[in-house]
């Protein structure tokens, strides 16, 4: 015979404001197989929690239900609770009733009536719980770091510092992202180069740290604690193992205008490259599309160039298969494409530009070694437009959110110009300045204030050229008026977008991403670093937009996550994984195929002489994550997930 | 010779030269129309083998019977090119090892005999693709096409006035080779998901949960069809279930022995966004 104690939560107010919690707790008093039931203000409270071990040692209690909130929330509170007094941790559940009840119904007394139903129909449920134990599964003490910007890199010493084996992966020939591409950074000023290069080469120096660059993900399996990842080494041409660095090559090289990537199409590269006077490994890559060898054959000047005979045309992609325990996805963000917006004339007006295009700029490591000049002429300009919001917060042409470091950034712009280029005129087109952080507000009062940043509250409608000057022509809101003013260059604060490629990726490794492509975390306030996957963690902005200290506090965050686990040398699972029942399995192989996770195997199941007299379905308990896939497909109903078999869920239907 | 003869010879050979243990085949029924299955063992027995125009039911089902060929030992099997599809759905299920049977193939194109050549599922691989693209021969197309103008509260009442007359004898489950597992789901009762009485809810259940279990697997030879004893249109269910997995993931069951089940895999360039 069951005895259920029910324990019904007021949480504050939030479930009692609606549900009438005296009348629910005595109508389940009378259900049968309830030993106990009783109401408390909180039950998650160190009170709350002893009032519940009291009863299941007072009643003997078989069982436990907790009416409180989502299972998302405290589960893994009461049941810890319910462990130490004694009851299987899996013989206690969650009736929600504040999110799918008191929070989203407004008459208190159907509410109430809504409430009995959800908790009986929880409590037919645990009186067919089975007992069931963690499952142990070894984990393997290395991390991959996927992406070598700041937050990964970040991520990267972080877990080595504390011992522990790392492979950082990074797709361009160079480590750095975009940090290493912006000049000086908010709100203090300082040089991002020289905060940013010595951490990559202590990331490339580093005894625990395996850096591989001009590298790509091709594949993830397995699961937490026992990831088998392929990975993809492109290409280089370039000898890793012998090349100095010396640079001869490059400067040989005869196509020398490929509109360079680091340098947002301002600066030019060679075909063979290094992204940046300061790259990491300081090794060139052949870019094969634009090649003249690869091209047509002939030329092999870099070939002759190179001293100690690095160069090799021959060179194929190769493949490494790696043995890794944790993953922390650290692959940034990318700028959004401004010809979106044909009015502000990007890509038609040369000197119509982004954010980050003046951020080379003004770079000391840029094209015009941080001289502020226009791309057409090479003028210094002496008015600069910024528009801020270029896509950020626009619905209808743009992306609906808000990308965070555009206020920063363009307000630090309006700083470096006035810095660098005197009496120079800055105005900017704003819709609210968004400057909550450290010392941020401060740092826009500096600019307007101390630098004369001209800020103007409104839209612009059109940018366009006449007798030499990109006209703008906006609204300054609270003057209530049109404006008109005559620029010699125009900065866009373009929004923040995921990588193009970021769904295929999340794909690829198996975590969830938002309508925009960043990557969903698992609880957005509780388990913000943690992705959906069990054992694959996010840092920097591939998750939202962030600014450099979000990213790196991310990437420490993340870090953290992935010392806990490796912290022990076995990790417990939750036991809700799929059983197949062997004497009903038809072997139809189906749930093979289904299985996300390819947890389930082909087992011969043999008579006395060793012959095989029947194949069927076996799950892997180390690699089935539970989904339930296989249940839903399986015809013959052999398969079952513990914890929510068949029968219980029938029951909890039926106590409806 | 006729093609019965011709038949009747090869059947003889396999079973003299031991290349087979059993012929399943076609012998005489009740009247001069029905035609009931028969297992031949011995060469001394294809004179009894008939080959006409009555012969319609599908033996494919025949070869799954528990422990027929778990001596590895080869049976040969008339089967029209529904039978074959039927026998590369069982392979692709694991159900059997098309190498251990050999197909006496053969197609009645409105009404006429005609044979087919090749004795293995490979054999038959150009027929099978041809089939896929060419419009069904389905009986009671009218029936089909007033079915679909129908709103769907009249498709609903259609439905439910036709699974009233549902007994639940599940002649259906039993004639169809698709129907091979140990346990069904509806002889399941810890839980009962379905219910076995006989009435509205219970026949619902039964007749969707069959569906389901055979859209992109059914091939649509109609044994559930002739064998219902109350003359529900299954194959119409079976057609509609036939034409959405073909327009919605161009799936036609049974074109191979490796076919993937089209419930069971899951492709990254699927229309649906969870598909991680």
């Amino acid at each position: 015979m069951s005895k259920i104690g029910v324990f019904i939560c007021h949480c504050g107010e939030n479930i009692a404001a609606k549900v009438d919690c005296t009348r629910l707790a005595s109508a389940l008093g009378d259900h049968p197989g309830v030993a106990s039931s009783i109401e408390y203000k909180y039950f998650c409270s160190d009170p709350g929690q002893e009032s519940v071990k009291k009863a299941i040692r007072d009643n003997n209690l078989t069982g436990v239900v907790v009416a409180a909130c989502s299972p998302r929330m405290h589960e893994a509170t009461f049941r810890k609770a319910c462990a130490e007094a004694g009851l299987n941790p899996y013989m206690c559940e969650i009736a929600n009733i504040r999110e799918q009840c008191s929070w989203v119904h407004n008459d208190g007394e159907k509410a109430t009536d809504k409430a009995i139903d959800i908790v009986r129909s929880m409590v037919e449920k645990v009186k067919r719980n089975n007992t069931l134990q963690p499952i142990e599964v070894p984990v393997t003490r290395r991390a991959l770091v996927i992406g070598g910007g700041i937050a990964g890199i970040q991520a990267a010493l972080d877990i080595a510092n504390a011992g522990q084996e790392v492979v950082l992966v990074e797709r361009e020939p160079s480590l750095g992202g975009h940090m290493a591409q912006l000049s000086e950074t908010f709100p203090t000023l300082d040089c991002s180069q020289c905060i940013m290069t010595p951490r990559m080469v202590e990331a490339a120096q580093h005894p625990k740290i395996r850096l591989l660059t001009y590298a790509e993900i091709e594949s993830v399996d397995g699961y937490i604690g026992n990831f088998q990842v392929k990975v993809r080494l492109k290409a280089r041409y370039v000898n890793k193992s012998t090349c100095t660095g010396c640079g001869e090559c490059i400067t040989k090289c005869p196509s020398k205008k490929i509109a360079s990537e680091f340098d947002c199409g301002i600066g030019r590269r060679t075909a063979i490259y290094t992204p940046f006077a300061q790259a990491v490994p300081n090794i060139p890559v052949i870019d094969k599309n634009n090649c003249t060898y690869f091209k047509n054959g002939k030329c092999k000047i870099c070939v002759k160039s190179c001293p100690l005979d690095c160069i090799d045309f021959e060179m194929q992609d190769e493949f490494e298969d790696l043995e890794i325990g944790a993953i922390v996805v650290a692959t940034g963000f990318q700028v959004q494409n401004n010809a979106l917006y044909g009015e502000y004339g990007y890509g038609k007006y040369q000197d119509v530009i982004n954010g980050l295009q003046f951020e080379r700029l003004a770079s000391a490591s840029g094209p015009t070694a941080g001289k502020i000049q226009r791309p057409s002429d090479g003028k210094e300009p002496e008015t600069v437009v910024f528009i801020q919001c270029a896509g950020s917060r626009d619905p209808s042409k743009g992306v609906k959110y808000c990308s965070k470091i555009c206020c920063m950034y363009t307000a630090k712009h309006a700083m470096l110009y006035a810095h660098k280029v005197h009496g120079g005129k800055s105005r900017i087109f704003y819709m609210d300045i968004r400057a909550a952080g450290k010392g941020y507000d401060e740092f826009t009062r500096r600019a307007i204030e101390e630098d004369e940043a001209g800020y103007l509250r409104g839209r612009v409608s059109k940018v366009w050229l006449e007798n030499g000057k990109l006209m703008v022509r906006g609204v300054d809101t609270l003057l209530g008026k049109p404006v008109e003013i005559a620029a010699d260059m125009v900065v866009l604060a373009t929004a923040m977008i995921a990588q193009p490629d970021a769904k295929e990726f999340a794909k690829t490794i198996g975590i969830g991403y938002d309508e925009y492509g960043f990557f969903n975390e698992a609880h957005l306030k509780l388990r913000p670093v943690e992705s959906s996957t069990a054992g694959i963690y996010l840092a920097g902005a591939c998750q939202s937009p962030k600014d450099i200290p979000d990213s790196v506090a991310q990437a420490s965050a993340s870090a953290a996550k992935v010392l806990a686990l490796f912290s022990k040398e076995k990790l417990e699972r939750e036991p809700v994984i799929a059983v197949n029942n062997e004497s009903t399995c038809a072997g139809c192989w189906g749930c093979v195929l289904a299985c996300p996770y390819d947890a389930i195997e082909k087992k011969d199941i043999k008579d006395r002489s060793g012959k095989v007299i029947k194949r069927v379905a076996s799950v892997n308990p180390g690699l089935c994550q539970g989904c339930g896939t296989c249940v839903t497909f399986c015809r013959s109903n052999s398969i079952d997930l513990a914890g929510f078999t068949e029968k219980q869920i029938f029951a909890e239907v039926m106590g409806l | 010779m006729s093609i019965e003869q011709q038949y009747r010879t090869r059947a003889k050979e396999l079973l003299s030269a031991g290349e087979v243990k059993m012929v399943i085949g076609y012998g005489a029924g009740t009247t001069a129309e029905r035609r009931r299955p028969i297992f031949i063992t011995s060469p001394d027995e294809t004179e009894r083998l008939v080959l006409d125009s009555a012969c319609i039911a599908n033996l494919s089902g025949y070869l799954v019977t528990e422990g027929l060929l778990s001596d590895e030992k080869r049976v040969a099997v008339f089967l029209r090119p529904e039978g074959i599809r039927a026998l590369n759905v069982l392979a692709a299920e694991a159900q059997l090892d098309p190498l251990q049977v050999v197909i006496i193939g053969f197609d009645l194109p409105k009404g006429e005999l005609k044979s087919l050549q090749g004795s293995s599922v490979d054999d038959f691989t150009d027929l099978l693709g041809a089939l896929k693209e060419s419009t069904p021969d389905v009986d009671g197309r009218e029936l089909l096409e007033k079915i679909e103008k129908m709103s769907p509260e009249e498709r609903f009442a259609f439905w439910q006035e036709e699974f009233s007359k549902c007994i639940k004898c599940y002649a259906c489950r039993q004639a169809c080779p698709m129907c091979y597992c140990r346990r069904c789901i509806v002889d399941s009762n810890q839980p009962q998901w379905v219910n076995t009485s006989s009435h509205t809810l219970g026949n619902f259940e039964w007749n969707i949960v069959r569906a389901f279990h055979l859209s992109g697997r059914c091939v649509e030879c109609g044994n559930c069809d002739r064998a219902c004893p109350v003359n529900i249109p299954l194959r119409l269910i079976n057609r509609k279930m036939a034409q959405e997995v073909l327009d919605s993931f161009n799936h036609f069951a049974g074109t191979s022995k490796t076919q993937e089940p089209v419930l069971a895999s899951f492709k990254k360039d699927d229309s649906e966004t969870f598909i991680l």
